[in-house]
Order: structure tokens, then C-alpha cells, then sequence
């Protein structure tokens, strides 16, 4: 398999603060992506200095085989890059906005252009400085996709999207993957990976924690249940089923930690007189911070 | 069933006070922080011109030490025409330390502290606003009243405070005379800095009433038009009559007799102008508690051509971007060109009925008939113009620099465009648009000058100068930029600009080596409204502006981009 990114030992600080450290990644062509991580553990870094808009303090990254401090040019000729913030022209319309960066790039399909300003539903009228959160985000989407990018560097790409254009995102996301272009997804919401992504690498203060397929990743995730009960809390049947952990009981309620399926607690629970049932997917923090801790060492 | 509806929430444990001192200054209070953010400019303005001014006064006392050279210097400034005198203040006990200094420098220092005033005040809500810090602060447990107010007394205070500066300079100056005359009165002190900070206070106002109905832009702009505006006419309205009309309405007009270093005294103007002061002030508290927090209306203007727009190349984008603010550069300069060049007849009248001052000018400008529009527009036109132009730049490379101020720079340098061609083409953006304002610039002298009679030709182009200045600084600005970061390009040149118009008031009356004021690149253009260009000034401009991109160019690709 082609390697379309290779990250090689490297490090960014700013003066005393960390950025990354010691990274080491590969992401193969037609592959899709996911950077995961908290905020401020360094997917934004990366991505800049794969972009050569920061520069390694020490190590080297490669786009297309490009070393990016070398030949930064060649290698945004094929990118699409959607910024985690970003502002635009205020005074430029939408559509004028994304024409003046269709004419950065010596021009684009304007049918496609056309396409995915009508599926995101973007009205290109409206000056930029007009534009909700959500549409200024669609704004940047379309920029980084209407070239058709042989690789999409996105961060936090869903960001103020409402769920309906999360969806059309996706389904844009998979026909790029479709169509043999590679994608590098950063963001911290882990169903979103889940949706899109083939491999992910999670990434904690600045260092690599764990570089594995998604669905090895699918392992890591729980739900959190609460019960609560009209009668007698029956701790002990819940307690046995499989994948379940952490079983405390107060007053009426059980709470418990469900790992894989949920089935068996929800069977279990239909046998009981119930008030409530609430299932809650923590957070991805929550989730793999459980999973790797403080002294967690490097990636596997 | 019993409601918890307005249940009172179960005790949570007690919060420990937030320190007095904190609240007073720091991070406790609206009010301490306002003081906190202001502690820099506080500094700059109270520090800077209160030491100014006791170097000024010490170095009028050093050159002018003797009864009779004051009285020379006061015949030389009474021979003056009024149309001369222009900007400087009114000429009443010139002869006196208190007289001479708020004539020869005193009308500048509230330009100064009013500049301040209206970017802090005009600031204070509307800036948090679009940043959308004030959406955490209103939804605190403090009305919108208490913190528009509490903003606004910081500023009162710091603003307070650099007066109180100013005051204790002026008192330390009082203590250099040893003529007649030439002790400053607690209450002429006072009385000056009174006035000063009113008028700092009445400009930042009107920015502050605004603000919330057009947006910061808008506010600044349109306070800083009052501003300037009241000052050119107040400062012309002897000299051109048909000006004092429009002078009156502002508040320079109203305080021109209020004099107080030389022992003049209008507390009615005074106090005319804190009570406008004091209107703006609560239109702009009552718009922040009535109105939406950070709706604001855009102020109608026309839309640019399509082709103008911009949108082809990083030249184009940049140019695009900047020519609003060149044509509203290019338009009042035209105008303000426009309006001395034509009233150049009443400048050759009032030259006439002075042979003294004619004999004056004949010999420091030999071979130079000063009774043209040339002359005219030489004396004072260009220094003005100068300082104009290099603003000007400022702002220019300050649109260049939002690119990445902005974060948008993330976006451009994703696409195949390079670093240097970012830089470059920028450069030469800047450069068409201050191609756009000298071409408005060039008109409304060309009209004046027409107006007026005579050779327009070599004013149309000394005017010029002005372009070549503005270039010369946006190269500075372009290299400050690229190597040090984009944030610091347009207050560099600000600065840049301000420091060189003082370096010509301050170095002469400092006795300074001429060394210090040739420093200024506007000392080397020669007398171009005259014809007369010195080609070192030509070159050097030119050098900075190619050199400037160059060297913006070189450092750019050498360091992290800011975001």
C-alpha cells in the first residue's frame, strides 16, 4: 500500500509548551483516517505541520511522499483542508468566497462545485459575516472538497453542523472514500469516527497513545445505565451478565458499566416494574482516558 | 404535590470572597479588569506626553532664555498669517513658557489622547461583543447597565489618570521658567488638563454611543471623521472664515478660548462640552441595556463591481479587500487637499499684507516664489499629509495582515499558493490601492490648485510624495510582517508614522543634532510641491517598499504560521 502521509519522529514545542512529541503515523492511500483526542492534545499541530503552516521543532512529516517543509505547494495542489476555526472575507459573499478559492486553484468542476453547495444547502448570497456558525462551517467545507482533493485533511469537520448536514457530510465523506481519495479526520467525538473512518490513532498531551483499526476501538466503548426501580433493586441479576462491570446500587437506582452489546441488561430489565432506563454513551474522553491513563506509555 | 419551582437550590458550600484589591484592579471586577487591560495605554499616553511636555518646556526656557529673544519669537509668530498659523493653537501670550507651549504643541496632545479614547471606548462593548466575550459576561449575575458602566468608568479613571500625568508635568514645567509671566498656575495646569481629557473623553463618546447601533468599524470611523474634522476646521476657521460655521459645531470651536496656559479661561465651553460628554455617554449605556447584544446595523454602502472584487488572485483578493478603506483614504485626502489648495487666494492676500513674514519665507525658500499654490501647498499641505498618507499605509497593511489575524491565511496557504507569492501579492495589492488613493489625492489638489489659479502641474505632482511616503511604509509594515507576524505590521507602521511626526516637533525644540530629525523620511523628499524633489528620498522610498516586500518575503518562509 502507498503511503499518503508518513509522520516520522516528529516533535513541535512553542518555546516551553508542548505540541506533539515523537510521533510516528502512516496513513495509506484510499484509507480513511481518524485523529482522535482531547482538546489540546495536539491533532491541530499535526495537522498544520503536515501543512507547513508549522514547522517541526524536530523530525520530518511526508505528504505524497513530499517532505512538507520542502515542497509545501505540490502538496496543497491535492489537498483539501477544512480548519478547526477559521474565518473568511466578511465582506465577500458566500459564493464570491468560494469562487476566489476555486480560482486559487486554477479553477474547479463547477458542476460539482454547484452540487455541493445545493446538497449542503448553502445559500451563496449571504455575506460571510451574516452566516450562522453552521453555514460559515459549510462555507469551508465546500472550499476543501470542490477540487476534488486526491487527500481531505479535515478538523473537526462536523463542528456546528446541525444532524441533517452531519448526515449529507457522511455520505459526501464515503464517496470520496469511494472514489480511492484518502481522508485525515481529526476530532474528539468517537461515533463520528466510527461512521467514517477505517483506522484511527488517538492521541493524549501531545504523544501517540494507540494506532489501531476502528473497530478494535469499537472494544473500548461502554454505556453508562442507570435503573431505577419501584421495588427491591436486584443487584445481583444484573451483576452476572456478561459485559457488565461497576454494578452500584443507591436507594432505587442501579448503575452499572455495559461494555459490547446492551442486550442482555435491557432483556434482564424488561423482567422488572421500571420508572426509568437511561443509557448514556460517555464521552470519548471519558472512554479512552478510562482506557489509557496517565502513565500510559506510547503507541501500540 | 409540593413544587420545587423557586425552591431555593441546597446550600453549596460558601465561596470565599473576591479580594478587595481584585475587584479594584485585576480580574474581581467588570470594572478592575477594564483597569487591568487599560494599564499599558494608561502608561503610554500618560507617561509619553507627560515627559514630552517637560522636555518641551525645559528646552523652550533653554532656547528662549533672555526677556528680548521671547519677544522676538512672539513678533515672529504675530507676523505669521492666519492662514499659517493653521493647526497650531490661537497666539495669546506666545511670549510667556504656559503661552508658547499650548500655542506651538498644545492643540496636538488631545488628538492624541481623543484617538485613544475612541478606540478604547468604542471598543469597550462593541468589540466584545462581535468577539463573543460579551455573551459570558451578560449571562453573569450583573445587569447590562452596571456593565456597560463599569466598563465606562474604567476609562474614566485611566483616562483620569493620565490627565492627572499631565497636570503634574505641567507643574514640574512651571517650576523651569525664570522670566516674567512664565510661572503655570495650579489651576492653568489643571485647567489644561481639564480640557484635554475632556476632549479625549467627548471623541471616545461619540464612539461609544455609536458603536452599539453601526459596529466598532463604523463608530471609529465615523468619531475619528468628528474628530479630525472639528480640528481642521477649528484650526482654519481665522484664516478661512467661511469655515467658522461648521468650526462652532464642534467642540474645538467651543473651547478655542479656553487657553488656559497662557491665562485664558472658558469654563463655559468646558462645561458645555462635558455635558455633550455626558448625553453620548448615557445614549451609548441605554443602547447597550435597550438593544440586542451585538446586532448591529451595517451602514449602507455601495457594493464594489464584480471586477473590482477581487477574486481571480491573491493580488486581486488583497486589493479588493483594502480599497474601501483606499478610497476613504483617497476621498478625504482629496478633500482635504481640495480644500487648502483652494483657498490658496486668501493664503497670497494675507501674504501680501505681510512683507516681514514675505522677506521671512523668501529666505528659506530662495529662488522659490512662495506666493503660488506650490508654496502653499508646501507649507501646509504636505507635513499633514505626510502623517495622513503614512496612516494610511497603516490601515492598508493592516487589511493585508487580517489574512492571518484572521485565521484565514489557513485556508489560502492550503491552496497551491505559496509563501513568498502570499507576501508578494499582497505587496502589490497594497501598492494599486495606494495607486487608488493618490490618483483621488492628485484630483482634489489638481481641482484646488484650479480653483486658485496658476501652475497645478508641479503641485499635482509633488503631490505625489505623499504616494511614495505611503509606499515606503507599507514596505516597513510588509517586512515587520513576515518576519515578526502580521499582527504587529499595522501598529508598526502607526507607530512608525507618529514617532516621525514627532521626531520633526520634538527634535528641533529639544535642540536635537539635525541628524535625529533627518532620521524622518520626510525630511528627504525635498520641496516637491515646488518642484524641487531631493532624489534621496525618491530612493529610499523606493528601496524600503521593494526591499520591505523582500525582506517580508524572506522572513515568511522562515517561521511558523500565527493562528
Amino acid at each position: 500500500m502507498t503511503a499518503i502521509i508518513q509522520i516520522e519522529k516528529l516533535t513541535k514545542t512553542y518555546g516551553s509548551h508542548r505540541g506533539v512529541i515523537d510521533i510516528d503515523l502512516e496513513v495509506n492511500e484510499g484509507e480513511a483516517f481518524g485523529f482522535l483526542g482531547p482538546n489540546g492534545a495536539g491533532k491541530t499541530t499535526t495537522i498544520r505541520t503536515l501543512l507547513d503552516h508549522l514547522r517541526p521543532t524536530s523530525g520530518r512529516a511526508l505528504v505524497f511522499g513530499i517532505e512538507t517543509t520542502v515542497d509545501p505547494v505540490s502538496i496543497h495542489r491535492r489537498v483539501g483542508y477544512l480548519p478547526g476555526e477559521f474565518t473568511l472575507y466578511d465582506k465577500l459573499t458566500g459564493g464570491q468566497t468560494i469562487e476566489y478559492f476555486a480560482n486559487l486553484r486554477g479553477g474547479v468542476d463547477a458542476a460539482y462545485q454547484g452540487d455541493l453547495i445545493a446538497r449542503l444547502d448553502i445559500d451563496p448570497s449571504r455575506k460571510f459575516r451574516e452566516y450562522s456558525k453552521g453555514n460559515k462551517q459549510k462555507i469551508g467545507l465546500v472550499v476543501a472538497l470542490q477540487h476534488r482533493p486526491d487527500l481531505l485533511m479535515l478538523d473537526e469537520p462536523t463542528s456546528g453542523l446541525d444532524p441533517l448536514v452531519q448526515q449529507t457530510f457522511y455520505e459526501i465523506i464515503r464517496e470520496a472514500k469511494a472514489e480511492g481519495r484518502t481522508i485525515f479526520l481529526s476530532s474528539h467525538i468517537l461515533s463520528e469516527v466510527e461512521k467514517t473512518c477505517d483506522r484511527v490513532a488517538i492521541i493524549r498531551e501531545g504523544q501517540l497513545v494507540k494506532v489501531d483499526r476502528v473497530d478494535a476501538l469499537r472494544d473500548l466503548a461502554h454505556h453508562q445505565v442507570e435503573l431505577r426501580f419501584t421495588g427491591e433493586v436486584p443487584v445481583g441479576a444484573f451483576a452476572a451478565l456478561p459485559g457488565v462491570s461497576d454494578v452500584t446500587a443507591d436507594d432505587h437506582i442501579l448503575r452499572m458499566r455495559v461494555s459490547g452489546s446492551i442486550t442482555p441488561v435491557v432483556r434482564e430489565a424488561a423482567r422488572y416494574e421500571l420508572l426509568d432506563f437511561v443509557s448514556r454513551e460517555p464521552s470519548l474522553e471519558e472512554t479512552f482516558l478510562a482506557q489509557y491513563g496517565p502513565q500510559t506509555g506510547k503507541a501500540a | 404535590m409540593a413544587s420545587n419551582i423557586g425552591r431555593p437550590a441546597a446550600a453549596a458550600p460558601a465561596a470565599s470572597p473576591v479580594p478587595l484589591m481584585q475587584r479594584v484592579y485585576g480580574l474581581g471586577s467588570i470594572f478592575a479588569k477594564t483597569l487591568r487591560d487599560s494599564r499599558r495605554a494608561t502608561i503610554l499616553v500618560g507617561g509619553v506626553l507627560g515627559l514630552m511636555l517637560i522636555g518641551i518646556g525645559y528646552a523652550i526656557v533653554s532656547q528662549f532664555a533672555s526677556a528680548q529673544s521671547r519677544q522676538e519669537m512672539g513678533d515672529l509668530i504675530r507676523s505669521v498669517p492666519p492662514i499659517l498659523q493653521g493647526l497650531a493653537g490661537k497666539v495669546v501670550n506666545v511670549e510667556t513658557l504656559g503661552g508658547y507651549l499650548q500655542y506651538k504643541y498644545g492643540t496636538f496632545f488631545p488628538i492624541i489622547a481623543s484617538l485613544w479614547s475612541i478606540l478604547a471606548l468604542s471598543g469597550t462593548l462593541a468589540a466584545e461583543a462581535r468577539r463573543g466575550s460579551l455573551e459570558f459576561v451578560a449571562a453573569g449575575p450583573v445587569t447590562r447597565r452596571r456593565i456597560a458602566l463599569e466598563k465606562l468608568f474604567g476609562h474614566v479613571l485611566v483616562l483620569t489618570i493620565a490627565c492627572v500625568a499631565i497636570f503634574l508635568s505641567l507643574v514640574v514645567v512651571g517650576t523651569f521658567g525664570k522670566l516674567p509671566g512664565d510661572a503655570i498656575p495650579v489651576v492653568a495646569a489643571a485647567g489644561y488638563a481639564i480640557w484635554l481629557g475632556l476632549l479625549a473623553l467627548v471623541a471616545g463618546s461619540v464612539a461609544f454611543a455609536l458603536a452599539g447601533f453601526v459596529g466598532r468599524g463604523s463608530a471609529i470611523g465615523i468619531a475619528g471623521t468628528v474628530m479630525f474634522a472639528g480640528f481642521i476646521l477649528n484650526g482654519y476657521q481665522a484664516a478661512i472664515p467661511q469655515l467658522a460655521p461648521l468650526a462652532n459645531l464642534t467642540w474645538f470651536g467651543w473651547t478655542t478660548n479656553h487657553i488656559p496656559l497662557a491665562g485664558l479661561y472658558d469654563w463655559p465651553s468646558v462645561v458645555l462640552t462635558a455635558s455633550l460628554t455626558v448625553v453620548l455617554l448615557a445614549i451609548g449605556v441605554e443602547a447597550f441595556v435597550r438593544r440586542d447584544i451585538g446586532v448591529t446595523t451595517s451602514i449602507p454602502t455601495p457594493s464594489l463591481p464584480h471586477a473590482l472584487v477581487g477574486l481571480r488572485g491573491p493580488t486581486g483578493r488583497t486589493f479588493g479587500h483594502v480599497l474601501p478603506t483606499a478610497l476613504a483614504w483617497g476621498i478625504g485626502l482629496g478633500f482635504f487637499g481640495l480644500a487648502i489648495a483652494g483657498s490658496g487666494r486668501s493664503f497670497v492676500e494675507q501674504l501680501g499684507s505681510s512683507p516681514d513674514f514675505q522677506r521671512l519665507l523668501s529666505s528659506i525658500f530662495p529662488n522659490v516664489d512662495i506666493a503660488t499654490v506650490g508654496g502653499f501647498l508646501q507649507l501646509l499641505f504636505l507635513d499633514f499629509g505626510m502623517i495622513l498618507a503614512g496612516l494610511a499605509a497603516a490601515t492598508l497593511v493592516a487589511g493585508w495582515a487580517s489574512d492571518e489575524t484572521s485565521g484565514r491565511l489557513e485556508l489560502l496557504l492550503a491552496a497551491p499558493l505559496g509563501r513568498m507569492r502570499w507576501v508578494v501579492s499582497g505587496g502589490g495589492g497594497i501598492v494599486a490601492a495606494i495607486v487608488v488613493i493618490m490618483v483621488l489625492t492628485v484630483a482634489g489638489i489638481g481641482i484646488g490648485a484650479s480653483i486658485t489659479g496658476g501652475d497645478i502641474v508641479t503641485p499635482m505632482l509633488g503631490t505625489l510624495s505623499l504616494g511614495l511616503y505611503a509606499l515606503a511604509m507599507a514596505g516597513i509594515g510588509v517586512a515587520v510582517g513576515g518576519v515578526f507576524g502580521t499582527g504587529a505590521a499595522g501598529p508598526a507602521v502607526a507607530l512608525l508614522t507618529v514617532i516621525t511626526w514627532f521626531d520633526g516637533i520634538i527634535a528641533p525644540a529639544l535642540g536635537l543634532p539635525d541628524i535625529v530629525r533627518e532620521l524622518a523620511l520626510t525630511t528627504h523628499y525635498g520641496q516637491p510641491m515646488l518642484g524641487v524633489w531631493d532624489p534621496a528620498g525618491i530612493v529610499a522610498s523606493v528601496v524600503l517598499a521593494v526591499g520591505g516586500v523582500a525582506v517580508g518575503a524572506w522572513g515568511f518562509q522562515r517561521r511558523d504560521l500565527q493562528g
